[in-house]
């Protein structure tokens, strides 16, 4: 018996070394096809002037220094981020108030919840389509609006008016998620907190600023930073209603947009589209990092 | 660890990963042969563009007459969805898995030709250009470089479809469409503002081929530099101007596609709408009451030539199998079988005299007979306006310059200044 586990406890060291790379090498191997190489890949043609089909030559800087001057490119920052500034507000608070109607226990609430949640399950191409023969200058919204006297409104032919009706799609579509992400937060809130500040007379709005966005803090800087970068790096709800040209004259291309649209394509210049893919992935990890400090420096 | 045996690890770890990508890579660079003079043989593959839907047994049919008649060859045909096509070839073809025989149009195969992908038919195939109409042989050509690049396969072009109640209730003659550019705008006006602004005669701004029929020269005499932004360009983009400020032309025009303008021709929220037999059907089964009201009329064209769109079937320089990719290219583009095609849907044949056939020249009383016909004719003297170098991204370029124009942030004339020398700096940058 004693002699077995040593032979066994010196197999188990034999293996030690190499064993824990044999586990991890699907993995491994996924992660370095899917997300490693094309990342690298990325980075490097960001400094070539490679196109789809013809290998480029090394051209330094010369990519970043051409999207300093590129109209469509600072239209695209400006729209990303306009969409941040939009959505992420929405995102981070509308849900909260949404968990916290469903989160009580009366008859018939597990329906609500389910129609919260169903945006979130349907397809964003089926949501954007449907939206759109809504916003339509002759759909249901315009008719209403004509109806009550207002006249037709051109959601879809304004650039400004365009943007916000995305920014629309991306919230309602967004809601139930985080609402779910919520709700789990809500669950973990003590519920004598509630009671003891009931108790002390705070009122339901009292209430929810001193007890529960405090519990629920760390859950909003999460939703705040996935929001925020799926935000920037929108595509389809603008691409579905402003169509691929990106709205009247362009001016509603979103940068994921324009990554699109130039790197795409038998002509398609990938060495310039890598070099728009690296300043979104940029970007992307500032806001990250810029959530996660304003939450550390309120925690402090 | 051992420092060896650490770095025979990490060794491993990295061949593991790079190597199965190193197959990812761009393909080997063997060519094939330009010869196709051998033996037809071997396997192939062939790949069109959104045609399984509706003409599997057509395909088929020409796969299996293909390989009796060349035993000893064996074809696998693919079908890809319109959408995204060009984005699967250039994915193939950075992929090396570009097909053999390759369903494309002059635009898709200019960059194909350049990258050395596309098979030169002048030097492999040069004894069946006699069979194809001069101009579509042609239109696979790329300027700056020598030789054509695909078999012309079928044609298309359409006639004007308009609503003549809206004409109608506009105070329109509904039998007297516009025949002309100027009666086109003069109408469009009369009808927006008969209509309170509710009802557009157009839906899309002007395209290239826009430019083209109104008799703007798109490129230069040496095909070199993009000129569509001469005074007569910028007449026509004048009058779309008034057009939009007027309400004639849709306001959703600017972002529109060609989708979402037919089907606003549909509910009657446009007046006309450009099309082709094809569409009759259509209106038939979404509008039955706009196809009892329906007008159809010529395309409007200031040159005296109608616009096309060409449809060709490349073959794959690399191929391992020319000869079978050559004959079968040709095979399905030959006189005979693009007879067969246009009698299954509403496409004109390539080939030199199919037009002369009956079946194009005959009337029978139906409108579907009265669309095929006067196509027929007007192909006859129709011209590919589309520039063969025109990329996606020049579309979106003009596209945009244009729209700036029609919103009154730019002059017509400075909107179509930028637009050329966004599409040069590409033209350019394209090599």
């Amino acid at each position: 018996m004693a002699s077995s586990t040593v032979l066994r406890g010196r197999r188990v060291k034999r293996q030690l070394p190499t064993s824990p790379w044999l586990f991890a090498a699907p993995g491994l191997l996924i992660a370095g096809a899917f997300i490693l190489y094309p990342f690298v890949s990325t980075v490097v043609n960001s400094f070539t002037d490679r196109r789809t089909l013809i290998p480029g030559r090394f051209v330094g800087l010369a990519n970043f220094r051409e999207l300093l001057h590129d109209d469509m490119f600072w239209t695209g920052l400006r729209n990303s981020t306009l969409y941040v500034l939009g959505v992420v507000p929405a995102l981070v608070v509308l849900p909260l108030l949404l968990a916290l109607l469903v989160q009580k226990n009366i008859p018939g609430i597990a329906f609500f919840r389910a129609a919260f949640y169903t945006p979130v399950v349907a397809s964003v191409v089926v949501v954007g389509l449907i939206w759109v023969w809504l916003l339509d200058e002759r759909g249901l919204v315009n008719s209403l609006l004509e109806t009550v006297g207002v006249g037709r409104v051109g959601f879809l032919s304004d650039q400004w008016l365009l943007l916000l009706s995305a920014m629309a799609v991306t919230v309602w579509k967004g809601l139930g998620y985080y609402m779910i992400i919520y709700l789990a937060a809500l669950a973990n809130v003590p519920r004598e907190l509630h009671e003891a500040a009931a108790v002390d007379g705070a009122g339901a709005v009292r209430r929810f600023i001193t007890v529960t966005v405090p519990a629920v803090r760390s859950t909003m800087v999460l939703v705040g930073a996935l929001s925020s970068v799926a935000a920037f790096k929108v595509f389809s709800e603008v691409y579905l209603m402003a169509g691929p040209s990106g709205g009247p004259a362009g001016e509603d291309t979103t940068l994921v947009m324009l990554v699109q649209r130039t790197g795409t394509g038998l002509t398609g210049r990938v060495g310039y589209a890598s070099a728009l893919s690296v300043v979104v992935f940029l970007v992307t990890v500032a806001l990250m990092l810029l959530v996660l400090r304003a939450d550390r420096r309120e925690e402090s | 660890m051992p420092t060896s045996r650490r770095a025979a690890l990490a060794a491993a770890a990295v061949a593991v990963l790079v190597l199965p990508l190193s197959a990812c890579g761009s393909s080997d660079g063997k060519g094939g042969s330009t010869d196709a003079s051998g033996k037809v043989e071997g396997d192939i593959t062939f790949q069109t563009w959104n045609l399984r839907a509706n003409f599997k047994d057509y395909f088929e049919s020409v796969v299996a007459g293909f390989e009796s008649k060349y035993p000893g060859t064996h074809v696998k045909w693919i079908d890809q969805p319109a959408e995204g096509y060009a984005d699967k070839i250039s994915a193939d073809a950075a992929g090396g898995t570009l097909p053999d025989v390759v369903n494309v149009s002059p635009d898709l195969v200019a960059p194909l030709a350049k990258a050395g992908l596309a098979l030169d038919l002048d030097k492999a195939a040069a004894r069946y250009e006699k069979e194809y109409l001069p101009g579509a042989w042609a239109s696979h050509q790329i300027p700056g470089m020598k030789g054509t690049y695909a078999f012309p396969w079928y044609l298309n072009t359409g006639p004007l479809f308009y609503n003549k109640s809206l004409f109608r209730k506009a105070g329109l003659d509904p039998d007297r469409p516009p025949r002309t550019y100027d009666d086109l705008f003069t109408d469009a006006l009369e009808l927006a503002h008969k209509s309170g602004g509710k009802v557009a005669t157009l839906a899309n701004v002007p395209t290239i081929e826009d430019f083209g029929r109104y008799g703007v020269p798109l490129v230069n005499q040496q095909g070199t530099a993009f000129a569509f932004n001469d005074p007569k360009g910028v007449e026509l983009l004048t009058k779309y101007k008034q057009l939009y400020d007027a309400k004639a032309l849709d306001p959703q025009a600017l972002t529109a596609t060609p989708e979402s303008s037919g089907k606003k021709f549909l509910t009657g929220a446009v007046a006309m709408n450009p099309g082709s037999a094809l569409d009759l059907d259509n209106f038939k089964k979404q509008a039955p009451s706009l196809y009892r009201d329906i007008g159809i009329t010529d395309q409007i064209t200031s040159t005296g030539h109608v616009n096309m769109y060409v449809m060709g079937v490349m073959v794959n320089s690399r191929t391992r199998h020319t000869p079978a990719a050559v004959a079968f290219a040709h095979y399905v583009t030959d006189a005979a079988h693009q007879m067969a095609f246009a009698k299954k849907v509403a496409i004109f044949p390539s080939t030199a005299g199919s037009l002369d056939d009956p079946y194009f020249t005959k009337q029978d009383g139906t409108d579907e007979t009265r669309v095929r016909v006067a196509a027929a004719k007007s192909l006859k003297t129709a011209v590919n306006y589309t520039p063969v170098l025109f990329s996606d991204q020049m579309k979106t370029a003009l596209r945009n310059e244009v729209a700036k124009a029609l919103q009154g942030k730019q002059s017509p004339k400075a909107a179509l200044d930028n637009a050329v020398k966004a599409c040069d700096t590409l033209l350019r940058q394209q090599g």
